[in-house]
């Protein structure tokens, strides 16, 4: 088969099974609070679900659509679907799609990027069930005995160390864009008070022109 | 509160929180079916597959160490099986907290403390399906659509489309980093040290150690948590 034509099928199935298991996910994740209130008959005021889920959408409402936009690039189609049913996007599934295209030298935009970011994503998806289905059966006794300063060390610093390393790795192949991704947003951040959404906004596209321009530049450097 | 943890807690609530679990674990499973059979048509050499599910896997075991501890804290506040069907799906633990908590202050009362009941129990269990099928819902059906946004930003350019991929990476960690960097010195520390470790691993040993290339991201993340330990241990 020629290359566009798998990516296309490619494309195609990832929708086929993405799409329904994300919508039952949705679905069967009320499951429990529906046995909760049917067997203990606890059923809430709606009025009070209501003014709860309105809460939450105007802490998080933003990012429902704001994250799936800002990530789509870094992720692809099969992997968007995966992330955003498993979570962890940026400590984990990012991270490990990224370092897969490094270690296969697979350009993104290849069906073989598809492939090893999926099979990345995929792998770290069964170390967390793992690791979560552990806590679950152990994990109070674990942690009993784990050592204060690795108990903070793990909560505290892996998300800093990693989104640290990602953003390094990133930053070997395009410095000048890593110099306004990282000084341009923290001088953003400390000036303007600007809700977290509306900076993931300013972050992605922000260093999307920056990188745009210097990419024309090149390019009529080369021509 | 202890009522209400035990039924949190009972057998069937683990039961039934475990079908959410089995369905992500069983998209996992397909798309890596999916993934193998496409690497054998487009003739991919097949240590990509290996070699990528390998990175996944191992890479994932630090972050996933976290996950555990908070995994632990949660389970007291919301019972072993919600916290372990809200971490093993999309919203962090943070996340998940807030919105158990806007359960309980719709309520009138505190996450955990008098008063909370059954009832409130149920609401606050409401606010994280809730806030959960957000990102569901909103991927289940628009992720075919921002497949045709980048190809309207990319303009079919695969060179472009490389670089476009780099600078959005660049932006979302970039946002990341900062967040942490702004949270005090010791984050600040982990992060900076993470991102010199990482470069340093990746420009300086990796080309003298090519195999090394898949457990960079871990040894960076080990060093710049080291670092912040250490540096937590000078300053105090």
């Amino acid at each position: 088969m020629e290359n566009k034509q798998i990516i296309k099928e490619w494309k195609k199935k990832s929708i086929l099974i993405g799409s329904p298991t994300n919508l039952i996910a949705a679905a069967t994740a009320f499951i429990p609070v529906l046995w909760l209130c049917t067997t203990y008959n606890c059923w809430p005021d709606i009025n009070i679900v209501l003014a709860a889920w309105g809460m939450v959408a105007l802490s998080f409402g933003a990012f429902y659509f704001v994250e799936p936009i800002s990530y789509y690039a870094a992720l692809g189609m099969a992997g968007t679907y995966l992330a955003f049913l498993s979570g962890n996007i940026g400590n984990m599934r990012v991270p490990v799609a990224a370092l897969a295209l490094d270690s296969t030298d697979s350009e993104p935009g290849t069906i073989q990027a598809e492939v090893a970011s999926t099979m990345a994503i995929c792998g770290s998806i069964i170390t967390n069930l793992c690791f979560t289905t552990l806590a679950a059966l152990v994990g109070a006794a674990v942690v009993a005995v784990l050592p204060d300063f690795l108990v903070a060390a793990l909560t505290k610093y892996t998300a800093s160390a990693i989104f640290g390393a990602t953003f390094g790795n990133f930053s070997i192949k395009y410095p000048k864009v890593a110099i306004f991704s990282l000084f341009g947003v923290l001088a953003i951040r400390m000036g303007l008070k600007l809700p977290a959404w509306s900076l993931i906004v300013i972050a992605v596209f922000g260093s999307l022109a920056v990188a745009r321009f210097f990419f024309v530049q090149d390019q009529k450097k080369a021509a | 509160m202890e009522q209400v943890l035990k039924v949190a807690n009972s057998s069937v609530a683990w039961l039934l929180c475990s079908i959410t679990v089995v369905v992500s674990f069983v998209q996992a499973l397909l798309y890596m079916r999916m993934a193998k059979k496409t690497a054998i048509e487009a003739q991919l050499p097949p240590e990509i597959v290996t070699k990528s599910f390998r990175i996944g896997l191992i890479s994932a075991i630090g972050p996933a160490m976290g996950v555990f501890i908070v995994m632990v804290g949660l389970m007291a506040a919301i019972g072993g099986p919600m916290a372990w069907l809200r971490l093993s799906i999309i919203g962090a633990a943070p996340t998940e907290l807030t919105a158990a908590t806007y359960g309980a202050t719709a309520s009138g009362v505190e996450l955990g403390g008098k008063g909370y009941t059954i009832t409130v129990l149920a609401v606050s269990w409401f606010a994280m399906a809730l806030n959960g099928a957000g990102w569901l819902i909103f991927t289940g059906v628009a992720t075919p659509a921002l497949e045709k946004l980048r190809d309207k930003v990319s303009g079919g350019d695969a060179k472009w489309l490389i670089v476009l991929s780099g600078a959005c990476s660049l932006g979302i960690f970039g946002y990341l980093c900062t967040g942490e960097i702004l949270k005090g010195w010791s984050n600040a520390v982990a992060t900076i040290t993470g991102a010199i470790s990482m470069i340093f691993l990746v420009k300086c040993v990796v080309p003298k150690f090519p195999k090394l290339m898949e457990y960079t991201l871990g040894i960076a993340m080990i060093i710049g948590m080291v670092c912040a330990i250490l540096y937590n241990e000078i300053a105090l």
